[in-house]
Order: C-alpha cells, then structure tokens, then sequence
C-alpha cells in the first residue's frame, strides 16, 4: 500500500497514487479544480494561478504541487473562488474578449470558467489594449486581442509537436505569443492537425473557415459546465 | 422671432433620433429636420477582422433585426467563398429564408401591435400614459396577445435555425450550420394555421382602421416619391433575393431588374452635416430627385405579384385601391406591412411542409475572390453589404447602405409634409408632436441600424428667439 | 400600496436587449401587473415621472448625450442594472476603442464607396462623440449586472422578479452566457 497516499479535500477523503500532482490526484477522485493553464500531456508550469488550493493551510498551484501523505487540501472555498474570479477577471480585463462575436464562444475554457465561477462583470477597468491579428499563414491565425498568455501553445509545440514554432517576447504585460519568424505564422511549419493548434484554450489560435459550425446549444459548455467530465468520472 | 421646437428622442420607433422644427414668427413652418445622432463607426472596426466574422459581427448593428444583417453579410460571403447567390444547397438556402421570413414575421408584428398599435386604437393625440402596448394589453387584451404570441412564433424559428432569437450564428459562407429536427418542425406545424389566420386578422385591422376615416389616413404626411427594392426575376415579391427595381410615383421603371453585385453604379449616397444617417439616391436622377423609398410600401409598389394564395388577394385589394398605380400614401406602410406579414406565414408553411430542411449538404465551397456584395430584403427595406478582403482573409472594406438609411430622405419629407399639416399657425401642444412621430414610425425606421445604432426618442419642446435664448418649453410627461 | 416603477433606455446599445426583454413573451402582463413602466422607449413617457425603483440600461456611453441620459438613471433611480455586454464592457461598439474617431468618421462619411461628396456631419444638434465606448460602471455606479448579447429572456425575468419580490434569484447554467 505504500504507493498510495491519503488525503483530503474539503474534507473528503481520498486516495491517490504517489507522484501525482494535487489536480491530477483530485481529478482521480471526481473532484475539478479550475485551471486554465495546465493541460494533459504537458509539462505543468503553475503560471495562471487559477488552481491555487490551500494545501495544510498554505496557498499553492495545485498542477505543479506534488501530493504528500495526510494532505489536508481546501478547493471549493469563497476564498479560493473569489480569488480564482479575480484572476479569471482580470484576464478579461487585460485583452479584448468580445465573446458575443468571437466563434469560440461556447467552447472557450476561459469562458466557461467564468460562467462556472458565477461572474457577471469584471471588477477592474476594461484596457482595450491594442493587439495584433497574425493573418499570414494560409489556414491558421493568431488573434491577439483573445490571447491569455497561458503558454499551452507553446509548450505543445515543444513538447508534443517537437517544432520550436511559437514563443514568448515582451515581459510584464506586454508578453505576447509570436511565431519564430520574422514572416509570423506564414514563415514557421505549423499545420491545422498540431497539437499547438488544439491546445489553445480560447479564441487565440483558429484555424481559419471553420468558424460557427457547431449550432449554439450544442458548443462544448452550453449545457454542462467546465470540470462536469471530472466530477461525473468521465474525464 | 423663430421659434425652434424639438422631439427628443422620438419614441416607439427602434433608434436614437430627434426632430428639430423651426417656426416663423407667422407660424409658417420653415424647416424640419430628423436628427440621427447615433455613430458607431463599425465600416472601420471591422477592417482586420476575418471575413467569416462579419455575419457575426455586424448583425450587432441591430436588435431587432439581426438576421438581415447575419443574412446580407452571409450572402456577401458566399460570394468571396466562390458559392455566390444561386449556389447553395437546397437545405442551406431553405433554412436561411425560414429564419428569414420568421424574422419577417416577428418584426412585422412587433412594430404593428408593440410600437404603432396604441397610436392607430387610442389616436394620435390620446393621453401620453396610453400610448404603450402595456396600455393596448389592458383595454384589448386579445389583440396584445395575439401580437405577443405572432412575435413569439417568428423568434422561435428564428432560434430553431440560428441557434438563439436575437443575435444567432445559423448562416455561415457557403451555407447553414444546423438542419431542423423533426421535433422542431412539428412544434411550428402545429401552430402555423393559427398563425396564418392571426395574420389575416392583422390585415383585417388594419383596413378597419383606414375605413373610420380614409380621406386622414391617405392624406397623413403623403407625398409622391419613387420607390425601389429587391424582385424576383419573375416579378414575384421575394425577401431573400432577387434584382433590384426601382419605379417612380407613377410606377414607371427607373431600374429594371439589374444585378445588384453593380449597385455602385446605380446607388449614391449623400452627407448632410446635421445627421449621422446618410442619404441614398438614384444616381441617374441625382441627389435632390433620386431618392426613393423601401419596405413594405416600396415593395408592393415594385413587385407585380406575391407568391402565395391569400396574400396575393389581399395585394389586389391594395393594388385595386390606387388603380394600378404605386400607393404614395405613408401611413398605408401599414396596410402593406400586415399583407407581408400574412405573406410570410403562409411561406414558412409551405417551407415547414419541405423535407430538405430535415436533410441534405449544409456547406459548399469554391474559388475564393476578394470581394463580395449581399442584398436583402429586411422587414424596413433593401440592405446593402458589401465587402472587401486581402489575401490573409482579413476584411479591408466594409460598406453598408441600411435599410432605414434608404428611407431618410422619405421620413424627413414625411416631417415636413406632417409639420405643414398640423403644426402651421397653431399652438403646439404634446398631441400634435406625436403626429410627427406618427409620420416618422409608419416607416419602422431601425435608426440604430442605420446609424449602425439603436434607441428612443422623449419629447423636449423648446421655443427660442432668434438669437436662441428659450422662451418657453413644453416637455412630455404627465 | 402603489406599484414599483420601472424604467428603461437603450445608449450605444442595439436595441437587442429591449427585444430580449419582450421575448419573455406572455409573462410581459405579468410583469405589467408588477410594475408600472415609467421613461422608456416602448412608451412615450419621455421624462421621469418620479423615483423608479428599477432602472435598466442597454448600450454602453459612445456620446455626451449618452452619458447624461445615464447620469440622469442614475440620479432618478434606485436601482441600476446594466443589461447586456455593451452596458458592461461596451460590447461590439468597443471595438473602435484604439481606432483614431476621426478614421472611423472618414470611412463611413468621406470613404465609402457609395459616398458622393463626403462630409463629417458636425452640426450643432449632434452630440458630441467620446473618444471612445466607456463601459456604464465607469462612468455612474451599477448595483447588477446581466451579462449576453443579449442577455437571455429568462435571466432578465428571473433577476427582475426576484427583485421585485424579494425572492432570491433563481439562475440556472443556461441562461448566464456572454454571447
């Protein structure tokens, strides 16, 4: 029995193999954790913050969080959701998400987390930043203005798709996704199949004339909620 | 002295206008205006923005009839996908005229019963607090009900086939995302005769009310002017396609049958400096004679049939009224209006009877161009969409004549000729306002469309000297 | 005991929020039976008439006279809701925010292709438009929101019938969405 750990979360008692991460080992007992940058498959990175837990009273990134033995871990709290609104808000806050246009809308993780989440409004100033469209490759794009800096683009490239297609420049609130060449996304090798493409989690990355295929009421989170899988054991 | 009077906002009508008057000191009215003082600037916002977008985007222009604009931007992108207007499947082209003439039908109802109904059954100048479809729902509950169930019905089909009532994504380049499920079509089946006999009603109404007194309602804020709209190649009144006609007051052809991807050639449009709403013209009569009209009354005036059994009979009536000739009578906008409404349901009936809609290829595709024009006949009149895209899919050019702003040189006209009846040597009182306001709501202007905006209208009556100073007002209210 | 008052506007709005408040359909005489409808563009009650307990906003602020009509909810009601994603964040019409007005003045009105003869309108009678769309809550305070484009018909009478009534809102997955 020694490779299974106990644990806790909001006081349901659990059990998980050794080595998993606090969001895997919650998953693995029907139990979501909101997040946005973690992924399946890669590398965790803990950048978003938006499945910060309380492990043994302390905050912490559940995907980059090794579980220990006896964990007492605290998810669903007022505390913890209203931190993880103010983040998904201020995400919203910070670029230019006109879901009512956008043709991810009702398949988009940051969306659906905010409707999971109950937000009705922002509580910080609108930025209206100024942000570039990436048009230059024949069947994807880049929408900057939907782009949330969460980086699964570009370790998916890495790591699953093993091209050194897409990165990071600027710092600070200037962080941007850009294509390795000076051309954009027209001068890197990057198809509508990769998994970069996939594992954008909003309205970032399209792949171009694809747009409101699927009928509003049966996109993704219409009817179910985001983390619906994980609790009803389908994930 | 000149006297200045003005109705800010003009109510009931779905935009944010206003109406300035000036009164000489002999009372002589000596010029009105309709003031459209929204802007959105939406030509600009969308350049960048990939061309799939536009249906999506630019049926924000409107509330109240989105599915013209998600409409009109989609058969513009039919033709930058290589499909064009007469390359759809079956099914794609079905669904987009259910959704379409489902919007006819809830819009026609919606400005009949929710907006004008309180002016045609308590009268121009009745009390203020009686002029809201809440005051027709108290003292004719049937026919607000009959109108609330009719608009129901039309946003129902709207939401089967765009996937919601206002502001769906059913229509995409080259086709239609959804087919319609057995389920959905019985649900509208079962009702549709009711429906059909509801909107016979309408027309029925509408003719009652003229007959109570024919010789004010024909000389309501009339004028002769031409009028213009899409046609079918036949002569059949169509909403969803066809060539555009024009006919002068007389009903000789201005513009017959011609392909409207050329529309630049025929149609201009002029800038006033005192509305945010352009004003189109005929380009072969130039500005001060080539404006014409559209909606409802254009369109019976343009077309030489309608293509269903009862509206068809009840368009002879009409016809029959001014012998043959175009019907210049403004407030008839109405009776014209209730005929397309009896017009659409007997279409979606036929349309629900038609197996394609349940089955069949949704999308097409072919070569790609750079530049596509959509028309459509919305329930206020032809909407033009027109744009252009470079070679990474990006819109660089977005032109867009809306329906109401076809009509603003018409309704300031119906102003003027209105104020001249009423208002010439009088004392200016709440009552007599509203006949303007009358005047301006028989067109259904979507000013928010046409400034690519929307809103209301209060009244604020100011009277100032020459040098502007006011020297009385007069604000609606109780 | 006399009934609550309502009113209603619509700014740089579509009107789509308003048509989504009619389509609660037959429940419309419900509502009238609730409240009695004060300033709104459905009537022609053009001015307050007193205090309103409710007032509902559609559009965000794109002009001067936008922003008075807002401040004007603001000072004659008890209650402001913002109703739809232009009230809340400016919605589509935001999408000129970090647009120069003046290029979004010359394509409609000097660059069209239809147009003969441009010019910007100026005249005294239009008001003056802002640098760009502002968001209701940045301009007056907002005690709700009620997100969609439009906001669904079911959302708007739940949260107004739970207003009214005391009752606390019902609000189930379906009907919060932000398109």
């Amino acid at each position: 029995m020694s490779d299974k750990l106990g644990f806790t979360i909001d006081g349901k008692e659990c059990e998980a193999d050794k080595g998993r991460s606090i969001l895997e080992a919650a998953a693995d007992n029907g139990v979501y954790i909101p997040h946005l940058c973690f992924m399946k498959k890669l590398r965790p990175v803990g950048s978003c913050r938006v499945c910060t837990i309380k492990a043994n009273g302390r905050n912490a990134a559940a995907c980059t969080t090794p579980l220990a033995d006896g964990m007492v871990i605290e998810n669903n709290t007022d505390e913890l959701n209203d931190l993880r609104r103010a983040i998904i808000e201020m995400l919203f806050a910070e670029g230019n998400h006109f879901c009512p246009s956008c043709e991810r809308s009702g398949s988009c993780e940051l969306q659906a987390l905010a409707y999971r989440l109950n937000i009705m409004a922002p509580r910080f100033p609108y930025m209206f930043p100024l942000r570039k469209l990436d048009a230059t490759h024949k069947s994807i794009f880049i929408d900057g203005n939907r782009c949330i800096q969460c980086g699964r683009c570009v370790r998916a490239a890495s790591e699953l798709d093993g091209k050194e297609i897409l990165g990071f420049i600027g710092r600070g609130g200037k962080v941007r996704v850009k294509a390795s060449s000076t051309r954009g996304l027209a001068g890197v090798d990057i198809s509508p199949n990769d998994e970069c493409v996939k594992a954008c989690p909003v309205g970032s990355i399209i792949v171009k004339e694809t747009a409101y295929r699927v009928p509003i009421g049966q996109r993704q989170y219409d009817a179910t909620p985001i983390g619906a899988d994980v609790e009803s054991g389908k994930a | 002295m000149m006297k200045k009077v003005t109705i800010h906002p003009v109510t009931r009508v779905e935009g944010h206008g206003k109406v300035t008057i000036a009164i000489d000191e002999d009372g002589h009215v000596e010029r009105t205006r309709l003031h459209i003082v929204e802007f959105r600037g939406f030509e600009r916002f969308v350049q960048g923005r990939p061309y799939w977008e536009a249906p999506v985007v630019v049926q924000r222009l409107c509330g109240i009839c989105p599915v013209s604009h998600h409409l009109a931007a989609a058969k513009a992108c039919d033709v930058i996908v290589g499909v064009g207007p007469d390359g759809l499947s079956p099914t794609a082209e079905k669904m987009r005229r259910l959704m379409h003439y489902g919007q006819m039908l809830q819009s026609h109802a919606l400005h009949f019963y929710h907006l004008c109904s309180p002016d045609l059954l308590f009268g121009f100048d009745s009390d203020v607090t009686k002029r809201s479809v809440l005051a027709v729902a108290a003292e004719y509950p049937e026919l607000a009900v009959r109108g609330v169930l009719l608009r129901k019905y039309g946003q129902e089909l709207i939401q089967a086939t765009a996937g919601k009532k206002i502001h769906g994504t059913g229509a995409i380049p080259g086709g239609i995302n959804k087919h319609l499920t057995v389920t959905e079509r019985d649900h509208f089946l079962k009702d549709i005769d009711q429906m059909i006999a509801w909107s016979v009603a309408s027309v029925e109404l509408v003719k009652k009310v003229h007959s109570k007194n024919p010789a004010f309602f024909d000389s309501f804020g009339s004028f002769p002017s031409n009028h213009l709209s899409l046609v079918r190649k036949d002569g059949a009144l169509d909403f969803y396609h066809g060539n555009i006609v024009a006919v002068d007051k007389d009903g000789n052809k201005i513009l017959d049958q011609v392909d409207y991807a050329n529309y630049l050639d025929y149609i201009g449009e002029a800038v006033r400096s005192w509305s945010y709403m352009k004003f189109p013209f005929i380009k072969s009569l130039g500005k001060a004679n080539g404006w014409y009209r559209v909606g409802p009354l254009a369109r019976l005036n343009t077309c030489d049939f309608i293509p269903s059994e009862l509206a068809q009979k009840e368009f002879e009536i009409f016809r029959a009224y001014t012998g043959g000739k175009p019907n210049n009578f403004s407030l008839h906008y109405h009776w014209a209006r209730m005929i397309e409404m009896l017009h659409s349901a007997e279409v979606i009936k036929s349309l629900l009877n038609d197996p394609d809609l349940m089955a069949g290829e949704l999308v097409r595709t072919g070569k790609k161009v750079n530049e596509g024009v959509g028309l459509i006949e919305a329930p206020r009149g032809t909407l033009f969409h027109h744009y252009r895209i470079n070679e990474q899919d990006q819109i660089t050019m977005c032109n867009l004549i809306v329906s109401t702003t076809n009509n603003n040189d018409p309704m300031n006209k119906a102003v003027e000729v209105t104020a001249k009846q009423f208002l010439e040597g009088r004392e200016v009182t709440e009552g007599l306002l509203n006949h303007i306001e009358v005047a301006i709501r028989a067109y259904d202007p979507c000013l928010s469309c046409a400034t690519h905006a929307l809103g209301q209208m209060a009244l604020d009556v100011e009277l100032v000297d020459a040098a502007g100073r006011r020297i009385s007002r007069l604000t609606r209210g109780v | 005991m006399p009934k609550p008052k309502i009113a209603t506007c619509s700014l740089a709005g579509c009107f789509g929020c308003h048509m989504s408040v009619l389509d609660i359909d037959e429940r419309i005489l419900k509502l009238a039976e609730l409240v009695e409808f004060d300033k709104s563009p459905i009537n022609d009650i053009k001015n307050f008439t007193g205090e309103c307990l409710v007032g509902l906003i559609e559009g965000g602020c794109c002009n001067s006279e936008n922003v008075e009509v807002l401040r004007s909810f603001r000072k004659n009601c008890k209650i402001l809701i913002s109703v739809g994603e232009c009230a809340i964040m400016g919605g589509l019409p935001s999408m000129r925010n970090g647009i120069p007005l003046k290029e979004c003045l010359d394509e409609a009105y000097l660059n069209g292709p239809s147009v003969v003869d441009g010019q910007i309108p100026n005249d005294p009678e239009l008001p003056l438009i802002l640098d760009r769309v502002y968001p209701c809550h940045e301009v007056v305070k907002i005690d709700y929101f009620l997100p969609g484009c439009p906001p669904r018909a079911d959302l708007i009478w739940n949260a107004l019938v739970a207003l009214l009534t005391g009752q606390p809102a019902d609000l189930p997955y379906e009907v919060i969405k932000y398109d």
